[in-house]
């Protein structure tokens, strides 16, 4: 982060966005320039850096890249005062003198002062010229210095530069893939106020509870330092409103992970460790023994209202999503507070409660909630968990089973593929397969994949007349041909369909042929 | 049952009822109110007879105060307004006229939870000295490394602001000391974001240039009481004599300072630029980011300014002052750090600024009140309320401009001169732009170049 006056932006039709360092010639030369300088200045004064810094300037690069770089590189250098003589003390001498003597209002005086001093500190007169201001921000030494790369340097000035813009952020809302938890630990620990709502994506709005009141930058400091939380992630986009200080409008702000992923410094990003041993030997259980059930740890945040969850998995078969949550230690008022919480999920949840950590009797808990709890001790029992997916399965698909049965549609289309009509009313392809087999459209013939509308295979059926033979045989390959050239997938169950044989001569498709009814 | 309680800065209410002030957030499916409205919601929720739960206040214990506080007549007058006003409202009382033991006594009349707001932390150890002495009581402090919260707490603007989330619902009645900081639209969130139903503003400059001190009573209340130097002059406050000493630029410096003027003035001629007021001006320094010759023409204006404000011609005039005056405890002010550490290098004058360390700085202060220092140079930091004792002559080297400033420096040369006027002088270069800086600082004129 940057002090504002550093801060370079490019402004246009209500749009505001940080004048970036591009890895051009041009940055990186003043990039390198600053590095080698600090690195050939060790051991030196700081107002030497300072001037080299304002040379720059003056060859016409922009001041405030100029010195937003100096700004970093002064944070990778450790500068300290020359500690042959103390100034303080140096200072402290000087003045009771002035104090006994009086002002030095004449160079013959001042003379005088400075030697008594010099001479009682055994020192020359020059040596108290120079160190009586040696602490000075300007005067003191540069002793470490840790180089970047002129890359690294730029990147990380990017950065400095994006949070710097957000320190006048009003509201900023974002959606990511990866490391929700860490997100969601960090808006909580700096006092934000998150709200989730889907568009496309599950998006987080950021603000603070002051904000309901009017537009205010009072939590732009916090939200600058929960960016590096979110950019950490493989991918994200920032959308953000910016109260720009000097003209007092609004301006938006907008960085994606797909445009501007390269040009800003990636914090480290931990790796996903789990919370605790019993869920890691849980995850490693599970998948061991190949149920079929996808895990995933850390899923994507379950919206609960306004508020979201993250629960610790979430398994996944056949269109069949169950979040699980595993609580270890808990007090009465911990769990129900949750529970209120997940009162709020349009979603399915299996919370595992701990049994010997509880701290309160359990008796009442299970009573007034519909939520779905099993207890463990020591370790997650695998039996119940998937006794409960698999009563959820089976649920679900007689749930699916039934909701497509109530479903009239009516369908136009020559041809209709299960997967697709499956995803576009968001039920799994086995349960429409299922519900159609059962009770089929007229007009359509059920194929393994698709439904088909007979005056298809009519038309089907005329190509191939055509191309018979007189001895009424077409080659196998050519009869596939044609069928799946008017967009069906199930060449073998059509030719049965329309009462076709298919005469084998040996195993090699090539030489089968097909023959009329 | 309506049920409120703190929520980071603000208040929250559950229950089947909207209040004056309320507003619906649909986050948290309740109501938030602003802090500052609390006793007002009471009122409200009282008046109503409405049984409710108030879990919002959060108090240190009450500790009994043993007050030795005597007020002057018009300090007594100050307080009984205050009090008319249902102990909310702004004092404005010329500096060294005992802003603070109107304040001292007022709290340990009211003997509640008391935060009071100070611009720096010197006022910090200042206000905590006080409340020993004539409070009897160990103050808690908010800022500078210190986090202890006590039934009576002395806490910065900046810290006050930034833990308002927390300290907001710990407070019955707060004191803002140099209350026109508040004003400022970061620091009046303080205002907002805290409880206390009674509030007490003090300062020596009600009014800011930049007219924002118009907010100031609907966050702490109505000036109730005001006194100006010259009505205190004589009876309580020793009276001073000013004058200004315009100096010319040496052949050198005027050279240069033309120079350096006539580009910058080109430059706004060329463009067309009009600079009347501090906004133009901020404008104009706007510019000055994208726009190369913007930003030389603004360089030379400050090289030209630089010339005049350290003007060698100065440093000799006021090397002959201090001769002359050499028996008079003299501060010298001016605002320019480097040319602070001029003077002092120059004269072996102890030195405060931004970067004096605390102790070396408490230390100058302590030696120069023993008088073993004669003088001190300074920059802004002794600005505001920090005891400086007994200065007699004082010299000011250069200024941004405000009427504020003006005023308490001055104020800090009247302190505790006892028998004797205090001497204040105005070192000013002639013909150049510091003469329209100076003059603005009298009569707030606008900006002239």
């Amino acid at each position: 982060m940057l002090p504002s006056e550093l801060l370079a932006v490019w402004k246009r039709k209500g749009d505001i966005w940080p004048r970036y360092a591009r890895a051009t010639e041009d940055a990186m030369e003043v990039a390198n320039s600053l590095i080698k300088a600090y690195r050939d200045h060790v051991g030196e004064k700081k107002s030497i850096l300072k001037a080299f810094a304002a040379e720059l300037e003056d060859e016409g690069h922009e001041y405030r890249f100029v010195r937003g770089l100096a700004y970093l590189l002064d944070r990778r250098s450790r500068f300290n005062c020359n500690d042959k003589i103390s100034p303080v003390e140096l200072r402290r001498r000087i003045f009771q003198e002035t104090g006994k003597l009086g002002l030095a209002t004449t160079l013959e005086k001042r003379k005088k002062i400075t030697e008594i001093v010099a001479s009682e500190l055994k020192i020359t007169s020059q040596t108290v010229d120079d160190f009586l201001y040696a602490d000075l921000d300007n005067e003191l030494v540069l002793e470490e210095f840790e180089p970047p790369t002129p890359d690294e340097l730029l990147k990380e000035y990017n950065l400095s530069l994006t949070q710097t813009l957000l320190f006048d952020s009003t509201e900023l809302s974002f959606t990511a893939s990866g490391n929700w938890q860490r997100i969601f630990h960090t808006v909580k620990r700096l006092g934000l106020i998150y709200e989730v709502y889907k568009e496309g994506r599950i998006w987080v709005k950021i603000d603070g509870p002051a904000s309901l009141f009017k537009l205010t930058r009072r939590y732009g400091t916090s939200t600058a330092k929960l960016l590096p939380a979110i950019i950490a992630n493989p991918e994200w986009t920032i959308e953000a409103k910016i109260l720009w200080r000097y003209t007092n409008e609004i301006c938006n702000f907008k960085l994606e992970s797909s445009k501007h992923h390269t040009l800003l410094k990636s914090p480290h990003q931990p790796i996903i460790s789990f919370d605790s041993v019993v869920e890691q030997e849980f995850a490693e259980q599970f998948q061991a023994l190949k149920t079929g059930w996808q895990l995933k740890r850390e899923p994507e945040p379950v919206p609960a209202g306004k508020q979201v969850i993250i629960p610790d998995f979430s398994l996944e078969r056949e269109g069949v999503k169950v979040y699980l949550e595993i609580v270890g230690f808990w007090t009465l008022e911990y769990l129900l507070r949750k529970m209120e919480k997940l009162r709020k999920v349009d979603a399915n949840m299996l919370i595992v409660v701990n049994e010997d950590l509880a701290c309160e009797k359990l008796a009442d808990l299970g009573k007034n909630t519909r939520l779905n709890i099993i207890y463990y001790r020591n370790k997650v029992l695998l039996a119940p968990v998937l006794r409960y997916l698999e009563k959820a399965s089976q649920g679900t698909r007689v749930a699916q089973k039934e909701f497509l049965k109530n479903l009239s549609v009516v369908f136009t289309e020559p041809i209709v593929e299960y997967e697709e009509f499956a995803t576009r009313i968001g039920v799994p392809t086995e349960a429409v397969k299922a519900a159609l087999a059962e009770k089929p459209p007229e007009e359509y013939i059920v194929m393994p994949s698709s439904l088909v509308r007979k005056d298809k295979l009519e038309q089907i059926k005329e190509r191939i007349e055509k191309q018979m033979k007189p001895t009424g045989r077409l080659a196998l390959p050519d009869a596939i041909r044609i069928i799946e050239s008017e967009g069906v997938a199930d060449a073998t169950k059509s030719l049965e369909t329309l009462g076709y044989k298919i005469v084998w001569r040996g195993i090699n498709a090539e030489k089968a042929e097909i023959t009329k009814p | 049952m309506i049920r409120l309680w703190f929520d980071k800065g603000t208040i929250l209410l559950r229950g089947e009822v909207g209040t004056p002030y309320g507003k619906w957030d649909p986050r948290v499916d309740s109501y938030r109110i602003k802090a500052m409205h609390y006793g007002d919601v009471l009122a409200y929720l009282k008046e109503s007879k409405l049984a409710f739960q108030d879990d919002v206040p959060n108090l240190p214990p009450i500790e009994h105060l043993n007050p030795t506080v005597e007020l002057r007549s018009y300090q007594k007058e100050a307080l009984d307004k205050w009090r008319q006003a249902n102990m909310r409202g702004i004092l404005v009382l010329p500096t060294a006229a005992g802003k603070t033991y109107v304040a001292l006594k007022a709290i340990s009349q009211l003997e509640k939870q008391t935060l009071i707001v100070v611009p720096t932390l010197d006022l910090i150890d200042q206000w905590r000295k006080r409340l020993s002495d004539h409070l009897n009581t160990e103050a808690g402090a908010v800022g500078g490394g210190e986090n202890t919260v006590k039934m009576i707490t002395v806490s910065t603007y900046d810290s006050a602001y930034l833990q308002a989330e927390t300290l907001g619902n710990r407070f019955l009645l707060i004191v803002f000391d140099e209350v026109h900081h508040l004003a400022s639209p970061s620091y009046m969130q303080i205002a907002e974001m805290y409880i206390a139903p009674y509030r007490m503003g003090l300062t020596a400059t009600y009014e800011r240039s930049d007219e924002r001190h118009e907010l100031l009573p609907r966050l702490v209340g109505d000036p109730v009481y005001t006194v100006g130097v010259e009505e205190l002059a004589g009876e309580h406050l020793s009276p001073y004599t000013y004058e200004k000493i315009f100096v010319e630029l040496t052949p050198e410096e005027q050279r240069a300072y033309d120079n350096n003027m006539a580009t910058f003035r080109f430059y706004l001629r060329e463009k067309g630029i009009v600079l009347r007021s501090p906004e133009d001006f901020q404008k104009f320094i706007m510019t000055t980011g994208r726009d190369r010759r913007a930003r030389e023409a603004l360089l030379s204006r400050n090289r030209a300014l630089k010339i005049a404000l350290n003007s060698e011609a100065k440093l000799r005039l006021l090397a002959r002052q201090l001769e002359a005056n050499r028996n008079e405890k003299t501060l010298i002010f001016t605002l320019h750090n480097d040319l602070v550490y001029a003077i002092s290098h120059r004269f072996l004058i102890p030195a405060i600024t931004y970067q004096t360390p605390k102790e070396e700085r408490r230390e100058i202060l302590e030696n120069f009140r023993k008088s073993e220092y004669k003088a001190i140079v300074t920059s802004q930091v002794l600005d505001e309320g920090v005891d400086v004792p007994d200065a007699s002559a004082g010299y000011i080297l250069s200024g941004t401009g405000s009427t504020r400033e003006y005023i308490q420096r001055l104020g800090r040369l009247l302190r505790k001169v006892e028998g004797k006027r205090a001497k204040l002088v105005e070192i000013v270069s002639k013909e150049t732009v510091e003469v329209g800086i100076s003059r603005r600082r009298r009569h707030k004129k606008p900006m002239e170049t």
